[in-house]
């Protein structure tokens, strides 16, 4: 080791020099990522702030000339029959999400457990039947899910949209926290064993500690995952008042076609909370997606 | 299994006129508890609705979900599918999308985990910037690029005519012969990043030994690249590329919110044309069979995904 870092300040310099021409390359192509990220998002800021005529101009204004923040005001106005729905969709996406999330991680925690540290008969194969509901996509559950929930008589309820996505999310929850156990050293349990706590006694209080981050992984990918789903809520949900966000918007802007305006206002809002989520918590998010494909 | 040998011996003793597998299942019957809400909930979910897709394909259906009143038809629906001219079209659709979409936010996630892989000012700024697409709801996206490809007021066709490039903003939705690769810039958007989160992952395993080794030996950049980070990569360049694969395969919203599938079918994929078929359409028996013949496509894929998460796990305990 010592003669790495000896050498290591020699190497920098030389590398800096022969390597100028793809480091340049490499900034260039950020800057262009850049741009393409988010000049879309930048576009839909400027236009949210714009009046419904504003925005409708050849050449487009690039900044408008009179800002306003009237699309906001509308859309977050009880008073208004807008800002009514806009309002309680959200409150609506809000619930259906957090009790997914509650729910998934209650699931997907001793199941993970379960398939990290025993060898059941037929562990394999669980884990990997698991894996493979990833692999199919909504529409094929969609007719014959749809008959269930008619027959639970859940459709049009929001029940129905949450034990859907807690089946969408727990593959994947399942498999995140199954790489936070795998990096868990057994002989932290052995040792409580030893010291006379039972099985569950040292899952509570060593295991599930440990994994604290792994727990605030999942729930924030079920979080994600249930807020933005549209599919499910598009055909399972028929009540104005039950629609969550994803679907309450396109109802909402397929009647009024020309405001754009308050559809970038209510795309903006609409984005906020999971993008605010995913900034504040983004350590642990990257982490855990990455733990199961990349073993460290 | 370590933990509780000694308990497991005492049960070995109390059943032993039990065989081989079903002694094994009743010695770790409590390790089931643990793992039975989460199998309970996907068999009613899941189980149950394949089982149903797969009957109703072989059946003509009424419109309007009076299920009952279906009549058997055996192999009819998948003829009727594989000879309309419809389906080969949206197959093809379907293949440019997914394989477009797949190399392209590879390709540029894989190039941006290489350019962000080194610390500079601002790094994290940058990365966070850069991965926010892929948080944000696709219906959003979508909205926001219908806005920007807007045929009268889109941001890009005035900026084309502003430049000279054109006489008019270009119909870029509308038009049959530009929607899909609008689409698929919108779809590699919100998924390159993904692409990127994984690939930076990946590059934080390549040792640094191997690396100056072969600078030493005098590999140049690329050589390096080609020969000791790219082959390290392998395995999570498989699992990132399957990934991608099946979520474009299974796209939906990008294509339903922005075109609806048009113009003349020219952006239906897969996906949308089976959710038209079932919900617009009511031929609950013809989307089933799709249904079918989308799941016999993915299992191929599924198996590839599964060998290749396997393949990771070996390594991890021969490591």
């Amino acid at each position: 080791m010592s003669t790495i870092a000896e050498t290591a300040p020699r190497g920098q310099t030389r590398r800096r020099m022969r390597v100028d021409g793809w480091r340049w390359a490499g900034r260039i192509f950020l800057v262009f990522m850049l741009l393409y990220t988010a000049l879309p998002m930048i576009w839909m800021l400027i236009t949210s702030i714009k009046s419904g005529f504003a925005a409708m101009q050849f050449p487009p204004q690039w900044w408008p000339d009179e800002p306003t923040l009237a699309s906001y005001q509308k859309l977050l106005d009880p008073q208004n029959s807008v800002g009514q729905d806009f309002l309680r969709f959200f409150w609506n996406s809000l619930y259906v999400s957090t009790v997914t999330t509650i729910l998934s991680v209650i699931v997907a925690v001793p199941a993970a457990y379960a398939f990290s540290r025993f060898t059941f008969p037929g562990r394999n194969f669980l884990f990997f039947a698991v894996l493979l509901r990833n692999m199919f996509p909504a529409v094929i559950f969609l007719v014959p899910l749809f008959i269930l929930m008619r027959a639970l008589g859940l459709v049009n309820t929001h029940g129905s949209l949450i034990l859907t996505y807690l089946t969408f999310g727990l593959p994947l929850a399942i498999w995140l926290l199954k790489g936070f156990y795998d990096n868990i050293p057994v002989q932290l349990e052995q040792a409580a064993r030893i010291d006379g706590a039972t099985r569950f006694q040292a899952f509570i209080l060593i295991v599930m500690p440990l994994s604290t981050p792994g727990i605030i992984a999942t729930a924030i990918y079920s979080f994600i995952g249930a807020w933005n789903e549209y599919i499910y809520a598009y055909t399972f949900l028929s009540k104005n008042e039950q629609l969550t966000l994803p679907v309450g918007i396109q109802r909402f802007f397929s009647e009024n076609t020309t405001d754009f305006p308050g559809l970038m206002a209510a795309s903006f809002m609409m984005s906020v909370p999971v993008v605010v989520l995913f900034l504040v918590l983004q350590r642990y998010f990257v982490r855990a997606l990455t733990e199961g494909a990349v073993k460290h | 299994m370590t933990i509780v040998t000694g308990k497991t011996e005492a049960r070995r003793r109390l059943h032993p006129g039990m065989s081989g597998m079903l002694r094994k299942i009743w010695e770790h019957r409590a390790d089931y508890a643990y793992v039975l809400p989460a199998i309970a909930i996907m068999l009613i979910v899941i189980a149950y609705p394949i089982y149903y897709t797969i009957e109703l394909s072989f059946f003509s259906t009424p419109p309007g979900l009076q299920l009952r009143d279906k009549t058997f038809i055996g192999f009819d629906n998948y003829t009727a599918i594989l000879t309309s001219a419809v389906f080969w079209k949206v197959t093809w659709n379907t293949l440019i999308w997914t394989v477009g979409s797949t190399l392209i936010s590879f390709v540029l996630g894989f190039a941006a985990a290489l350019a962000l892989h080194r610390d500079f000012i601002g790094r994290g700024v940058l990365r966070a910037i850069l991965i926010i697409p892929w948080v944000i709801s696709a219906v959003a996206a979508s909205y926001i690029w219908k806005w920007i490809y807007h045929s009268d007021f889109g941001i890009i066709g005035a900026v084309l005519v502003g430049l000279g490039l054109a006489d008019r903003p270009p119909n870029f939705i509308d038009s049959v012969s530009t929607v899909l690769p609008s689409l698929i810039v919108v779809n590699i958007w919100r998924e390159f990043p993904f692409a990127m989160i994984m690939m930076m992952a990946g590059l934080q395993t390549v040792p640094d030994q191997l690396l100056r080794a072969a600078k030493v030996d005098g590999a140049n950049a690329w050589q390096r690249f080609w020969h000791v980070t790219f082959p390290h990569l392998s395995n999570v360049s498989t699992v990132t590329i399957l990934l991608l694969a099946v979520a474009n395969f299974n796209s939906f919203i990008i294509p339903w919110i922005m075109t609806g599938g048009g113009p003349s079918n020219a952006s239906h994929i897969w996906i949308t044309h089976i959710y038209e078929l079932a919900f617009g359409r009511q031929r609950w028996g013809v989307a089933s069979a799709y249904s079918v013949l989308l799941f016999l496509i993915l299992m191929t894929l599924g198996y590839f995904y599964v060998r290749a998460l396997s393949g990771n796990e070996r390594k991890e305990r021969g490591a």
